[in-house]
């Protein structure tokens, strides 16, 4: 029930895109996110696909990983083509009963299809060839400002990387609790939505007792390693920016640029 | 040989309250403990559950302050606001549940949390958590992931992760109760290893006698006393007070004792199946 989750969906490989700094790839992310929202026209798509595939093939993660990435939003995704599909109104080009297809219609259908798909790829991207770690720590970094703030930024990552580090644990704790929950007669099973949710309260109660039986066993490991917030720290795997983070920066920099050129309808 | 752990009078006090924070009861869980442990020595701290062994331990790493009396661990008094990060870094505690204390998501970033913590600065971190995992023989597994190690490998790590913060003494609180007699093995074997060769104070909890036998010393608690001392070989020898306590003795020095009240003649105190055979044949 729980195998397929991936979270942590790292794909262990050596890439160009693999070596950059976190953040680089945050950013170029975010780059990449708001150029996919700003292009309008076809050529825009062409290039953000472009930009997409040589990206993938950069970093070297077979397709078939992103694809999988796709699964989930694959509903969203009929929705979304569909009901711009017969809602649009404009030009009618076809049309059965109350149901009509228009050329805008169509036309807004494939841009909002294409845009979605290029949105979860362009950041599975991302969360495919950065660990967990690493990217908790550029977060981490990215949004040390916010100190000022006083959003305690540190402590969120910290939070982040043990969440990450306990899910697994917890998810194979529930394993155990609902076997042994089945093994009393609890039916998980159950029909209807009443009876499933009823069903959920022997499985949900102990894994709580638990979780904070565990919070509070760590909480004792980690003063006892002398744990005491982010002042004072020093870091294992400090983040450094190298050439090929310039490198990538210019890449995507350019890549906006084309997009704002041709994608956005300027030249016509 | 200078004193690492000097505990005076110690006695400590759980209070139970009810929801308005009135005094419900008071549960003594150590009384009047005074005891001290030489740097380098192994030290086995034995009881059955609820002896007040694990809170005896946590007075060593400034968990728990004493009610009364005083706990020097290095020579600085751990109820002291201003000692308590030093206190914890020359005792580093190890825990019981191996999965609770693991904090990296990988071994090698687990084992650089502590030094992390403690300001060390980046290429000394890597020297250490290097130097750490050899010395329980954790080196090759460095960049797996905690989840995919046995129990005793995962101790391990935690062991690792402790002495990378370069502790004088290492207390340990039942660390092999939650694992297989094979990881036990690995992890008594790793500690004994780190006793001889770093000369680091071991200070073992836990109510498993076989773990004790390479003790330089073993304290026996009943009832938040210190009801026996001694070196494993007159612990023992006692079988019949040992039992009174709740406590089993180890299979060899069991059957040893059975055979010498049939009227086997042999030694007290036997401790391993080898010295029994050696006495027998």
């Amino acid at each position: 029930m729980f195998k397929d989750m991936t979270l942590g969906q790292y794909y262990p490989i050596d890439s160009p895109i693999h070596r950059l700094d976190a953040r680089s790839k945050f950013v170029g992310t975010v780059i990449y996110i708001v150029s996919v929202f700003m292009v309008n026209n076809y050529i825009g798509y062409l290039i953000a696909i472009a930009a997409l595939l040589t990206f993938i093939a950069i970093s070297r993660v077979p397709i078939k990983f992103m694809v999988k990435g796709m699964k989930s939003i694959v509903v969203l995704m009929i929705f979304a083509g569909l009901f711009n599909l017969f809602l649009v109104q404009g030009e009618v080009v076809w049309s059965w009963w109350i149901l009509s297809i228009t050329k805008e219609g169509i036309d807004t259908a494939i841009k909002m299809v294409l845009r979605l798909a290029l949105l979860i790829m362009g950041s599975s991207i991302m969360t495919l060839t950065t660990t967990p770690t690493s990217l908790t720590d550029g977060l981490e970094s990215l949004f040390k400002p916010l100190n000022v703030i006083k959003i305690p930024v540190h402590e969120i990552a910290m939070m982040m990387t043990i969440a990450l580090r306990f899910i697994p644990i917890l998810t194979e704790e529930m394993d155990k609790i609902m076997k042994a929950q089945m093994a009393r007669g609890v039916d998980f099973e159950a029909k209807g939505l009443i009876k499933k949710a009823k069903s959920m309260i022997p499985l949900l109660v102990p894994l709580f007792i638990s979780a904070f039986r565990r919070a509070n066993d760590l909480a004792m490991a980690m003063e006892a390693r002398c744990y005491r917030g982010g002042k004072g720290r020093t870091k294992m795997k400090p983040l450094k920016y190298h050439w090929n983070d310039a490198v990538a920066f210019l890449i995507m920099c350019g890549y906006l640029a084309l997009c704002i050129i041709f994608g956005r309808g300027v030249l016509e | 040989m200078s004193k690492i752990v000097e505990i005076k009078k110690l006695l400590f006090d759980y209070i139970r309250r009810d929801e308005e924070g009135n005094v419900e009861g008071i549960t003594t869980a150590v009384d009047n403990v005074s005891l001290t442990i030489s740097q380098g020595d192994f030290v086995a701290i034995l009881g059955h559950n609820g002896s007040g062994k694990s809170t005896l331990a946590k007075h060593l790493n400034a968990i728990l302050y004493p009610t009364e009396g005083t706990v020097l661990v290095d020579g600085k008094d751990t109820s002291e606001e201003d000692n308590i990060w030093e206190v914890r870094q020359a005792a580093s505690m190890v825990f019981q549940n191996p999965d609770n204390q693991i904090i990296g998501q990988i071994v090698e970033e687990d084992v650089g949390f502590g030094p992390e913590n403690l300001g060390v600065p980046t290429p000394m971190i890597w020297e250490r958590v290097e130097k750490a995992l050899k010395a329980v023989n954790m080196y090759q597994f460095r960049s797996k992931s905690p989840n995919r190690l046995s129990g005793g490998q995962k101790q391990r790590v935690s062991i690792a992760g402790v002495l990378a913060m370069q502790p004088k003494c290492i207390v340990l609180d039942e660390p092999t109760a939650m694992l297989d007699p094979s990881g036990r093995e690995e992890v008594i074997e790793a500690i004994r290893e780190l006793n001889k060769k770093e000369n680091i104070t071991i200070i073992l909890i836990t109510h498993n006698m076989e773990e004790t036998i390479y003790a330089d010393k073993i304290y026996v608690m009943d009832e938040g006393k210190i009801a026996m001392e001694g070196t494993p070989r007159e612990i023992f020898s006692e079988v019949e007070k040992l039992k009174s306590l709740r406590l089993n003795v180890p299979q060899a020095t069991m059957l040893a004792y059975e055979l010498k009240k049939a009227g086997v003649p042999l030694p007290d105190g036997i401790l391993t199946k080898e010295e029994l055979i050696c006495h027998l044949s």
